[in-house]
């Protein structure tokens, strides 16, 4: 049990190290990535709704997405990330040999690699939403809450990715795929919009993928615009999904991995 | 130890003709072609043993330690190493074996070597004690020591590849494939790493497989030899079998250059046994142009006939009777695998 612990443990802080070997670039990294499309929505709120005299938009005033907005990017720094591209990548050009050989699973190895700066900037955003959120009544289980909820988006994020990923042991490449799927997501996530904002009639597209327990489950947690039953109930829609996407992981590797090349070298 | 029966592996890749037809064939009717790398192989290695695997560019050398470390299935026959199933990738097994490709960084360049050795130690699962005994080992053994907490990026090939062995051997494996581990070292740099795995071999007793182009590794290092041609073992036996033929060079300077072709009329010698002592300008061409210096690959007791037919054709101005390397009679078996059937038979 301990020695399964270690390397999980020793993987993470790798991980980190990593990440964090350019202090300044990781530093511009997540600013940037968190500051500017908050700005951007910003400022297509106000236009719409200062600008263009909008009183209300799907039940919504200015204030609710200026908050929506502020509060999402708590989330949307620890949703995705690109180690599902890292294996694609891996598996295209042969460097996942290197993991194949080592005692430990390759697909959990890259996934703790990639999480470790995540779980830092959640850390992060999990003290920053404490200190100042409940200035603006957000209440601290809340978003304890919301960040667990995020943290299981971001398990199933790079579990759909591996999955998606492994079409590159059939066709050499999933870059397309795994970049389409990242188009889904920004779109289904709600780090774009809020996701009631869909058509009534269309909210089925994004209730039947996990992608709204990234940003927009979260978000509306924390805002309090849920409540602790329905919490619980999306939670647990989570961590189906996180079994559900144990299940195709293991099924698409264990049956891609017997086409693979190892190229180069 | 190793037992390999008969494994054989294809590839199949696309074909892409030239030009923008090709391009549209590729996208509307892609055309496949198959590629035999292992033409069934049979060996057995026992445990210790250093062995070498020889071959040109494409002769399945890679392939085969890639099948043998369990990276890849063969699509035909079988190969066990420690007892097991390669491909199976047991837990025992991943903690038994390491591959190093000389080609291929295995580290992590923006972090230091020392970071990445800890992160091996907790995934092998070496005790603290024995890992920092081990390390100091390593390190002080391949002189890398003041670098460990250098960044792998900043280090140079040679630094950097001595990294990648440590990396691949802190768990004590029992059995190493290495590739290519000294290409791109300088003399001095490749002459360590050759110590050094000379000395971790006779004190672990671990089986080391080397995929070299460096005949000097062989030579050096190898107890058995195993030379793959075209995905075919074409020779199994130690390095000495290879050299003790009784075959020899006779090197011999003409006043002008003379045309393989006539050499071997006059001599009654293959061409493939005679080669011109190339400049260096001419080894990067890979057409053997006629020089003044010719060297005859024979056999001992031709030596006063073959020269006595050369005096009476041309002008010799400088003659002289040498051993041949190992690189030469590898470049010869290259080119004639018949000769070497018969002398590993």
């Amino acid at each position: 049990m301990q020695t399964k612990l270690n390397w999980r443990i020793a993987a993470l802080k790798n991980g980190l190290q990593d990440a964090t070997a350019y202090r300044l670039e990781f530093l511009f990294e997540v600013l940037g990535s968190a500051a500017v499309p908050a700005a951007i929505q910003t400022l297509f709120w106000y236009a719409i709704f200062k600008v263009g005299g909008t009183q209300e938009l799907g039940g919504l005033k200015y204030e609710d997405f200026v908050a929506y907005t502020l509060t999402s990017i708590l989330f949307t720094q620890i949703r995705g990330g690109d180690h599902d591209f890292e294996l694609q990548e891996m598996i295209r050009s042969g460097g996942l040999s290197n993991y194949l050989l080592r005692p430990c699973g390759a697909v959990e190895f890259v996934y703790l690699r990639g999480i470790a700066p995540k779980l830092l900037i959640a850390a992060l955003s999990l003290g920053v939403g404490l200190a100042i959120g409940q200035a603006f009544g957000i209440q601290p289980g809340h978003l304890i809450g919301a960040m667990t909820l995020a943290l299981i988006g971001n398990i199933i994020h790079y579990q759909i990715g591996a999955a998606l990923a492994t079409t590159a042991f059939y066709w050499e490449e999933a870059y397309s795929l795994l970049m389409v799927k990242n188009l889904l997501v920004s779109l289904l996530c709600g780090e774009l919009l809020p996701l009631h904002l869909f058509p009534s009639h269309l909210e089925w597209i994004w209730k039947s993928t996990p992608f709204y327990l990234y940003v927009y489950g979260p978000t509306q947690y924390a805002l309090g615009r849920w409540s602790n039953s329905e919490y619980f109930f999306h939670l647990g829609m989570g961590l189906l999904w996180i079994m559900a996407g144990w299940a195709l992981v293991n099924f698409t590797w264990r049956s891609g991995i017997k086409r693979y090349l190892s190229l180069g070298g | 130890m190793i037992q390999v029966d008969n494994i054989k592996r294809s590839f199949r890749s696309v074909k892409k003709e030239e030009g923008w037809r090709g391009t549209l064939n590729l996208l509307l009717k892609p055309q496949y072609t198959s590629h035999e790398a292992l033409k069934g192989v049979s060996f057995s290695i026992e445990p210790g043993a250093f062995v070498g695997l020889i071959g040109a560019n494409g002769a399945g050398k890679t392939t085969l330690l890639k099948i043998l470390s369990g990276l890849i299935p063969p699509t035909e026959g079988s190969a066990t190493v420690l007892g097991q199933n390669p491909f199976e990738r047991s837990l025992h097994f991943r903690h038994s074996i390491s591959l190093v490709m000389g080609q291929k960084a295995q580290l992590w360049w923006d972090l230091p070597a020392q970071d990445a050795f800890e992160l091996l130690r907790a995934i092998y699962n070496i005790p603290i004690p024995t890992y920092r005994q081990r390390l100091e080992e390593l390190s002080t053994l391949l002189d890398v020591k003041p670098l460990l907490q250098t960044q792998i990026r900043r280090l140079s090939l040679g630094e950097r590849m001595k990294m990648e062995l440590i990396g691949a051997l802190l768990h004590w494996p029992k059995v190493i494939f290495l590739d290519e581990p000294t290409i791109g070292l300088d003399v001095l740099a490749a002459h360590k790493l050759r110590e050094f795995l000379r000395e971790f071999n006779q004190r672990q007793k671990a089986t080391i497989i080397l995929t070299s182009h460096n005949m000097d590794d062989i030579e050096r290092l190898c107890t058995r030899v195993l030379i793959l041609r075209q995905g075919s073992l074409i020779f199994d036996g130690a390095p000495s079998q290879l050299t003790r033929s009784g075959l020899c060079q006779l090197r011999v300077q003409t006043l002008r250059p003379v045309p393989k072709t006539e050499l071997s009329l006059w001599t009654g010698i293959s061409p493939n046994a005679i080669h011109y002592s190339s400049t260096e300008a001419d080894e990067e061409s890979s057409e053997e142009k006629p020089t003044g210096t010719v060297l005859f690959t024979l056999e001992r007791e031709k030596i006063v006939s073959t020269l006595q037919t050369l005096m009476s054709r041309t002008t010799l101005i400088e003659m002289g009777i040498e051993e041949q390397s190992l690189e030469s009679v590898i470049q010869n078996l290259y080119a004639n695998e018949t000769q070497l059937a018969n002398r590993s038979s």
